[in-house]
């Protein structure tokens, strides 16, 4: 209740009663009507009993009467009875402060006849929905919820801003504290970690705004104990939300700007010709090619500050090229026109690893190769001992067991890994799973190296790569028969 | 009523005789081919299809059909679900769009049960490095169906609640195709039965997103029927879509312009847009995939011509729009109920609802950021990049509105407003973690991590699972005539905000620090060994939470204190007839007069009946 009234009170001051046996009703409301000062409203007296409030009636003619609703000794009903009778302009307010007691309702002589009380009165009384007449609301001078007031206003945006600015302090202060990122090993990482910072910091800066006028209502907008009004009628303003589209619209076309920017750095073209590397990921291991220096590994070596080329490509399913520390990834495609390229210039010498961040099967987690970075001599030292010949098949063929890597799934000290030990094998009567069985012999071998799912051992799958012989030559595959040979 | 008349039970014995028949079948086809009568997998999608059809027909929902097409007339509702009481009455075909509602909520939260149970599953393997007691397949398989199994657990949930709401919210006494609702939501059962039978089969170890070649070359019968149950349970999609998109179009009360709906309504209109749009591609690439495992047609084979990248397109031009799918409606609920708690007007309701539709919009140009890192042609990035960053404009409007809409308000904080509040903080969460995903450059690092899990998580945390909630607790008067427990509400909430924020930043930051997605066992030398352990006991602790939920649920169903009509005293129009609502919704029809979040504004009025005359006498808006 408080806003402007009807006409027939225009330049006076409305006069309201009290009732109610409870001192802290009447004064405490008393106290608060008294305060509002717009209200343009006097309290000409408070009583505490319905004989005393019926003679008021009389004597001080006010025009609004407030009944406590809880109270027993103002007894509501008959109060209500009594006062229907009247004649004059009157309304008063049922006003509840018990919990559950929900909402102020109001009554007016001039819109309800005396039968319809006892209607009213049962529908409040089952605890139903607050029930408000709506007549008497649609009506002229009713209770109105204010609209808060601007200085009000300013001092709830001051206050909530300071929660803001105090969380993203907070929160920057901590993210200077802390280092989310593995070590920064190359080029392209430092782009790339530039980009970061700046998601991290709006991530904050942004968390903390909406986070801290959440946080702000929580605690300061909270429904008072017995207050069953609605809070103010604010459905929008047309200039705040395209505010709003607009600033995150400039703001998201700007970090993309600068992403584009990023992805350009990541992909810088260097001076001179980059070393190239052929990467290739077969299940569930990588094998490093260097086609201009004639080499192939188990393990990536790289000279620091220069730039490789890496062509990736897969010999089975998708797999996927990344070092934490380098930050870019690349999948890995089968297949022969998918080959595709990363760039990477090492800036720190140190051992990393280079871990498949695509889903393959069963050994996916352990499909880890190392990664070392180094200074140019010792790669060009690297160089000269990864190409001197071997010598004689069986040291050629433990060669080539890492190079291909068979070591991943083949051990040579009789360990079981996915596939079956070479220790001993040789010259085995080893049996197969559709339950016959076949003497390991040359031709056996070379079988199961040319054609991995001809045969298969018993107690294993099917998993070697079909293709895995493709870049290995009839010598390479009889030094490896050598080699598994001389694993007694 | 018999429990062998049950549809539930006669489908189910349905699906298991028909997948025995079409096993039959198959060898018999087989062997006039002149091939081996036996081959695994060629048999049992045989009998799968079967199976799925056999169940169809033991529910009975076709039983309209069938009668219309012998041209008899057939009764409104079906003539023996009236009689049902209680739990019974949900394992029973009902065309009645609130009965079907709450099926579609009870198998979507048992879906999720058993979701979160392989969730925990394998990360009680992942507290410590190494390996305990799941194998490699094992965990791969866990892990796999704790990302599908949910995701079908999300969309039986958003049908749970569009199928509810809509209808009672426009005032409508059904949906526009009541048959085929009732057939769209029991499809979705086979679908599950096949989805949960991979576990028999094999398992499913290729993620959820099933890429191949690896999921074409694993020889595991269960691939085909992960494959199959995804599609039965994508048609279910698309039937309910088309219902919800008809209903709201036709059916509305008498002045209820768009603008008049309640937003809920908005969101469930956005979502099924995409769903009907959609799904198809999903469909289509499992389909490739399993004809290719089948027939050996090598759509995703390089090595016969076929592209691996292909798949990837089809199949994210459905999930990522899909996600919009799960967090629209999520997002429907959050601006339905802040206006009841704040009892003010949703700030910027036409915004709100724009951005709804903004959204799904957006969300088919952004398909390709899930494959930055996958080799498609480098230049593609770019557009894809600027475009996945314009979804953060309408849902930055969602936020400020939301922010704007409890300013001021007289807050109050029953267990749906705390999951609502708990909601907009997670998603904020959940969304800001997107950009460093959106650009390029630093998705090169985060792709395929845990930070992406993490992402995620956030996402359909804050924009699905934490609404879905506040829906339940919230509806729950409306559904049962019932309230839930208060107390046992909050302590839900509380071990599931907590539990989630230590659970959701841990995977973030081990994300950034090296950790891969979908790995069984991790390098000790990455130093995450306690963060693992961490996020193992926040998902225990999260999972607490959710038992303490179905404690509540199971016991104030039955015996929760009688709700009021109007508890939250809400302005929507479901919330002014009887609860749980009567069998045709409203007794006499209402128009819309007014706004619908007009709190605070006296006099006003959202809905009356109808015929009544303005009343001197006040009456409720609608009549109990």
């Amino acid at each position: 209740m408080g806003t402007r009234m009807n006409g027939s009170n225009q330049g006076k001051p409305w006069r309201i009663l009290i009732a109610s046996s409870h001192p802290l009703f009447a004064k405490g409301l008393r106290s608060l009507l008294e305060k509002r000062r717009e209200m343009d409203a006097v309290v000409v007296g408070l009583v505490s009993s319905i004989d005393e409030a019926l003679t008021a009636l009389g004597s001080l003619h006010p025009d609004l009467v407030i009944v406590d609703y809880d109270d027993e000794r103002v007894n509501r009903d008959e109060f209500l009875a009594r006062f229907v009778e009247g004649e004059g302009r009157l309304r008063v307010v049922l006003l509840s402060l018990k919990e559950g007691g929900s909402e102020a309702i109001v009554y007016d002589r001039r819109t309800m006849a005396a039968s319809q009380i006892d209607e009213w009165l049962e529908m409040w009384n089952e605890n139903q929905a607050p029930f408000i007449p709506p007549r008497v609301l649609a009506g002229e001078g009713t209770p109105r919820i204010p609209k808060p007031k601007r200085r009000d206003s300013m001092k709830h945006f001051i206050a909530a801003a300071f929660v803001v600015i105090v969380l993203m302090a907070a929160g920057l202060y901590g993210y200077q504290q802390i280092n989310l990122l593995p070590d920064q090993a190359s080029l392209q990482a430092a782009s790339i970690d530039n980009l970061f910072g700046i998601h991290f910091r709006a991530i904050i800066v942004l968390f903390a705004l909406i986070v801290g006028l959440m946080v702000y209502s929580v605690l300061v907008f909270r429904r008072k104990a017995g207050d069953t009004s609605d809070g103010p009628h604010m459905e929008g303003n047309t200039k705040l939300e395209v505010a709003w589209t607009i600033l995150p619209l400039g703001a998201v076309l700007a970090l993309a700007y600068v992403g584009g920017i990023t992805l350009g750095d990541t992909q810088a073209l260097p001076d001179q010709k980059p070393l190239q590397v052929k990467v290739v990921g077969s299940q569930w291991s990588w094998r490093f090619e260097y086609p201009e220096l004639g080499i192939i590994s188990t393990e990536l070596v790289l000279p620091v500050d220069e730039q490789t080329l890496l062509e990736l490509s897969s010999t089975d399913v998708i797999h996927s090229f990344w070092v934490p520390e380098f930050r870019v990834k690349q999948d890995a495609l089968p297949g022969e026109d998918f080959a595709r390229e990363l760039r990477v210039t090492p800036t720190q010498i140190g051992e990393f690893k280079v871990r498949c961040a695509e889903l393959c099967g069963r050994l996916h987690h352990a499909m880890e190769s190392p990664v070392k970075v180094i200074a140019q001599q010792d790669f060009d030292a690297w160089v000269k001992s990864k190409t001197v010949a071997c010598t004689g098949p069986v040291e050629c063929g433990n060669l080539w067991y890492q190079q291909f890597g068979c070591q991943a799934c083949h051990s040579v000290d009789g360990s079981a890994l996915v596939g079956p030990s070479w220790k001993g094998i040789y010259g085995k009567q080893e049996s197969l799973s559709d339950g016959t069985s076949a003497l390991v012999d040359h031709d056996y071998i070379v079988e199961s190296i040319r054609n991995p799912g001809a045969k298969i051992t018993a107690g294993f799958q099917n998993l070697m790569p079909a293709n895995i012989a493709a870049n290995m030559s009839d010598d390479q595959i009889e030094d490896l028969i050598a080699f598994i040979e001389s694993l007694k | 009523m018999n429990f062998f008349k049950l549809s539930l039970v006669r489908g189910l014995i349905a699906q298991f005789l028909g997948t025995f028949v079409g096993v039959l079948l198959t060898i018999i086809v087989r062997v006039l081919m002149g091939l081996p009568a036996w081959k695994s997998e060629p048999v049992f999608v045989g009998g799968a299809l079967v199976g799925v059809v056999a169940f169809m027909f033991g529910t009975g929902v076709l039983n309209d059909w069938i009668k219309w097409a012998k041209g008899e007339e057939t009764p409104e509702t079906t003539l023996d679900s009236g009689s049902l009481k209680g739990l019974a009455k949900y394992l029973h075909v009902s065309y009645d769009h609130k009965v079907i509602g709450i099926q579609y909520g009870i198998t979507s939260v048992m879906v999720f049960l058993v979701a979160g149970l392989f969730a925990l599953i394998f990360r009680t393997e992942l507290a410590q490095t190494g390996l305990q007691f799941l194998t490699e397949d094992g965990f791969n398989s866990m892990m796999s169906l704790h990302g599908i199994v949910n995701i079908g657990g999300i969309l039986l949930g958003v049908a749970a609640m569009s199928n509810y709401l809509v209808p009672l919210m426009i005032g409508a006494n059904d949906m526009a195709f009541p048959r085929l609702n009732a057939f769209a939501f029991w499809i979705n059962l086979p679908g599950i039965v096949l989805l949960i039978s991979t576990l028999l089969m094999g398992g499913v170890d290729a993620g959820w997103t099933a890429y191949p070649p690896l999921s074409s070359n694993l020889v595991k019968v269960g691939f085909a029927m992960f494959f199959l149950g995804v599609y039965v349970i994508g048609l279910s999609s698309i039937l309910g879509a088309i219902n919800v998109l008809v209903t709201t179009l036709r059916m509305r009360a008498p002045g209820m312009n768009l603008f008049r709906m309640p937003i809920f309504v908005w969101s469930a209109f956005a979502t099924a847009i995409i769903a009907l749009t959609a799904t198809q591609l999903i469909g289509l690439s499992f389909q490739l995939v399993l004809f290719q495992r089948l027939f050996g047609m090598d759509f995703f084979n390089p090595l016969e011509g076929g592209n691996v990248l292909l798949f990837q397109h089809l199949f994210w031009f459905y999930s990522h729009p899909a996600v919009y799918v799960f967090v629209l409606t999520g997002l429907g609920v959050i601006s339905e109920l802040l206006p009841v708690f704040a009892r003010k007007p949703l700030y910027g309701y036409r915004w709100v609802a724009m951005s709804s539709m903004a959204i799904a919009l957006v969300g088919f140009f952004v398909w390709a950021h899930h494959m930055f890192t996958s080799g498609m042609a480098s230049y593609l990035r770019v557009p894809f990049m600027y475009s996945t960053l314009l979804v953060a404009v309408p849902t930055g409007v969602k936020f400020f509105s939301w922010t704007a809409t409890i300013w001021r308000g007289k807050l109050t904080f029953p267990t749906p407003m705390l999951f609502v509040l708990g909601a907009i903080s997670i998603f904020l969460l959940g969304g800001l973690s997107g950009p460093p995903n959106a650009t390029v450059a630093t998705d090169l690092h985060l792709h395929d991590t845990y930070f992406i899990v993490g992402h995620f998580h956030a996402t359909m945390f804050g924009g699905y699972v934490f609404p879905f909630f506040a829906a339940i607790y919230y509806w729950f008067p409306k559904m049962t005539g019932r309230m839930y427990n208060e107390r046992l509400g909050k302590v839900h909430f509380w071990f599931m905000l907590l539990g989630f924020y230590v659970q959701s930043l841990t995977q973030m930051e081990v994300g950034l620090l090296g950790m891969r997605r979908r790995i069984a066992d991790y390098d000790p030398a990455l130093g995450i060994t306690f963060q693992q352990l961490l996020i193992t006991i926040a998902a225990f602790v999260i999972a607490t939470g959710v038992l303490v939920f179905t404690v509540n649920m199971i016991i104030s169903v039955r015996r929760g204190a009688v709700a009021v009509a109007n508890p939250w005293r809400s302005r929507s129009p479901e919330w002014q007839i009887p609860s749980p609502a009567p069998a045709h919704n409203y007794d006499t029809p209402f128009e819309v007069v007014g706004e619908p979040y007009d709190y605070g504004l006296p006099g006003s009025v959202y809905t009356r009946e109808s015929s009544a005359p303005a009343a001197p006498v006040p009456a409720p808006a609608a009549a109990d």
